[in-house]
């Protein structure tokens, strides 16, 4: 049994929209699986070092926290990114994803910085992208669909070409509501629109996360769960949108 | 031609009503709209012929129940007044419940206007009519997709009550609508509790009113009711819970509510702290509106709760019990009465995604089910239903509870009957808006009830009523 730690950032500021549950679902799962999972909370202003953590999670806000959010994160831009280019599983959903960019200018002309890891910046607009969502997303080489739920008035653009988006959107809007890509994937870095909670309707999503913290602990899962309810949920979804 | 227009509006809008009725519909927007569009200045006029005064109830949770208590002390007093009664609370609804009352020339008079207001439809509402009062119960996470944020919503309503006279009464322990004084000017009238037995020192984290909303700083709490309501201050401006006009004190919650306002005493067949704050407000507009203690107390007794708000059914020797449930706040505070049941319970959930209930059903996320995955709290079977049946079994799920005693059945009936179907000494059926009206239904057929209207009568004068 090996016991994993899970950093929620921002917790009193960046959780809208049942996002929580993500959290809930990676635990639950870990021991299911036989293991221990902890869920730690970090704050502003308190000193982490990401590399203590098996993963980071941080959910969406409202424009005013999210610069709160920006400002502290600023501080250890330097160190969350080499742990983020060395592979640290990260969840991060709707404002946080927006955080990783160059900026996100509101539909007003303000602009905030981003963190600026990736070239993609998000446009604020007045009218606000509501609605269920699917995506056909690669997970370890298969083909799998996602469902969620988006609400997001930014319009976010992947300017660097190269970068991976998260999945290919089969109904909704996604990104922008134009190219057809939902969030952005680098290693093991998952950004994206999706509420709904993201991960409990998605099994396969969190068994991804959950498959690579653990082998980077060196430890290895080899029952499987039974998801007859996850599996049940996700087709309701996926029937209600896609009608078929 | 004016007064041509009105009439034709009245005349075709009441019709509908009749129709609608025969048809056995909930829906109470629809002849409204139709007469707005044939007189768009139908509300206008009819809401000229108030001769006291308009209240107008809003705020995310508690409305119904408040309005209705109101109501209810209004017709103790024997007051002839508009209300719209059906929970239609969109400007349209409100058309239709004004119409309902008017005579067919539509220049009856009423006494007062009692309105429940959907949060959003404030500012179109006061273009049409003007208010002595507006009541604000809380603001709660809810419906977030209808509207986008909830500081969206509450900058809408002070910007359309900026500048009038109209009074404001407003619930002291909650830090997102007291400031409403400061920013608008208006003369505001206080609710709230003073200490009490069930207080609890540590906060949620899922909290609207976390941060001071006169300079962001984070509130420091000596005590919450439930939810953000509580006893708050600001270290970095000092803003801080505001002197209160009405003070609920002294309150008991076991077997019923009991507590005073003002050393006023009061008794309610209802539970939860919750009906406390919705019995605290209306107590509050009755004293405003200058209704006598023994009326007030002798209405407040004898208010029964209506559809949706603890109703029961008796279905055979099974007793069941029927609940609206349509957010986080209201999701907790559900699950924390029926924590003080203990009873052994056969639960029922049917959760629906329509634009009434939200879209979004993420929300039930934000609910702490956890706490009634506890063997003290009896639960000997979950059965999950409505269009996003899936949902609502992984939310149980995944709060801790063995998946063998979770059911989904989509189907309501299916879902109703399957419930029904465990061993247990009560059934409860938490229900979404858009699942509540036919779950009665069915629950009213199963119980032998020959008309689902049944517990209404008691309640409102036969012309006022129906849903």
């Amino acid at each position: 049994m090996a016991s994993f730690c899970i950093a929620h950032l921002y917790p009193d500021l960046m959780n809208l929209y049942g996002d929580r549950g993500n959290l809930i679902c990676l635990q639950k799962r870990l021991e299911w699986y036989g293991h221990n999972c902890s869920v730690q909370s970090i704050s502003l202003n308190s000193d982490i070092d990401y590399r203590t953590f098996d993963m980071i999670f941080m959910g969406g806000g409202s424009d005013r926290e999210q610069g709160l959010v920006y400002q502290d994160l600023l501080r250890k831009a330097d160190q969350l990114w080499k742990a983020l280019d060395a592979g640290l599983p990260a969840l991060l959903i709707c404002g946080a994803y927006q955080l990783l960019g160059t900026h996100y200018e509101s539909f007003d002309g303000k602009k905030l910085k981003g963190l600026g890891f990736f070239n993609l910046y998000t446009q604020g607009e007045t009218e606000r992208l509501i609605g269920n969502i699917v995506l056909a997303c690669r997970l370890n080489n298969t083909v799998t669909t996602v469902v969620g739920f988006e609400n997001h008035a930014g319009r976010t653009y992947l300017e660097d070409k190269s970068l991976e988006s998260f999945g290919t959107v089969l109904a909704g809007f996604g990104n922008n509501g134009q190219d057809g890509h939902e969030g952005v994937r680098y290693k093991n870095l998952i950004g994206t629109y999706l509420h709904g909670p993201l991960l409990p309707k998605n099994p396969a999503v969190a068994d991804f996360f959950i498959n690579i913290m653990a082998a980077r602990k060196g430890v290895n899962i080899t029952t499987s769960l039974n998801d007859r309810l996850e599996d049940f949920a996700h087709q309701q979804i996926k029937r209600r949108v896609l009608g078929s | 031609m004016q007064v041509i227009r009105r009439i034709i509006a009245i005349a075709i809008a009441k019709l509908l009503i009749c129709l609608s009725r025969i048809l056995g519909n909930q829906g109470t927007d629809f002849p409204g709209r139709v007469a707005r569009i044939i007189d768009p200045d139908i509300l206008k006029k009819l809401a000229a012929n108030v001769q006291e005064e308009i209240y107008i109830i809003t705020g995310t949770n508690g409305k119904t129940t408040t309005t209705n208590m109101i109501a209810r002390i209004l017709e103790e007093k024997g007051y002839f007044f508009v209300h719209n009664r059906a929970g239609a609370n969109m400007v349209t609804g409100i058309t239709t419940a004004f119409i309902k009352e008017a005579n067919l020339w539509g220049n009856r008079p009423f006494e007062y206007a009692l309105l429940e207001t959907d949060e959003a439809n404030v500012p179109l509402l006061l273009k049409e009519l003007t208010p002595r009062v507006v009541l604000i119960t809380n603001f709660f996470r809810d419906q977030l997709d209808r509207y986008g944020e909830l500081d969206r919503i509450i900058s809408l309503i002070k910007d359309a009550v900026r500048d009038t006279d109209i009074e404001l009464v407003l619930n002291a322990d909650d830090p997102l609508v007291v400031h409403f004084q400061n920013e608008t000017g208006l003369h505001c009238w206080y609710y709230g509790f003073d200490d009490t037995d069930y207080d609890v020192f540590e906060g949620e984290e899922s909290r609207e009113g976390r941060f001071c909303a006169f300079c962001g700083e984070e509130l420091q709490y000596e005590r919450f009711h439930y939810a953000q309501l509580g006893k708050f201050q600001c270290l970095k401006c000092g803003s801080h819970n505001p002197r209160r006009n009405f003070t609920g004190h002294d309150l008991r919650m076991t077997p019923q509510i009991h507590f005073y306002v003002n050393n006023m005493e009061i008794y309610s067949p209802y539970l939860g702290f919750y009906n406390a704050y919705n019995i605290l407000a209306a107590v509050s507009v009755a004293k405003l509106v200058g209704i006598q203690d023994d009326i007030v107390q002798r209405a407040i007794a004898r208010y029964q709760p209506r559809a949706g708000r603890m109703e029961q059914f008796q279905i055979g020797d099974k007793k069941a019990i029927q609940i609206l449930v349509k957010n986080p706040t209201g999701l907790n505070q559900t699950l924390a009465a029926l924590n003080t049941d203990p009873a052994s319970k056969s639960l029922f959930f049917a959760l629906n995604d329509n634009a009434a209930d939200g879209r979004d059903v993420s929300w039930i996320w934000d609910a702490q089910v956890e706490n009634i995955a506890i063997p003290g709290a009896a639960i000997k079977g979950i059965t999950c239903s409505g269009l996003r049946s899936g949902d609502a079994a992984l939310r149980f799920k995944y709060a801790g509870f063995n998946e063998e005693i979770i059911m989904v059945e989509s189907d309501l009936e299916a879902g109703i009957k399957s419930c029904l179907n465990i061993e247990a000494e009560v059934y409860y059926f938490l229900c979404t808006y858009t699942t509540l009206f036919a779950s009665r239904k069915i629950l009213s057929r199963l119980a032998g009830n020959k008309s689902s209207h049944k517990h209404k009568v008691n309640l409102a004068k036969p012309a006022a009523g129906g849903e």
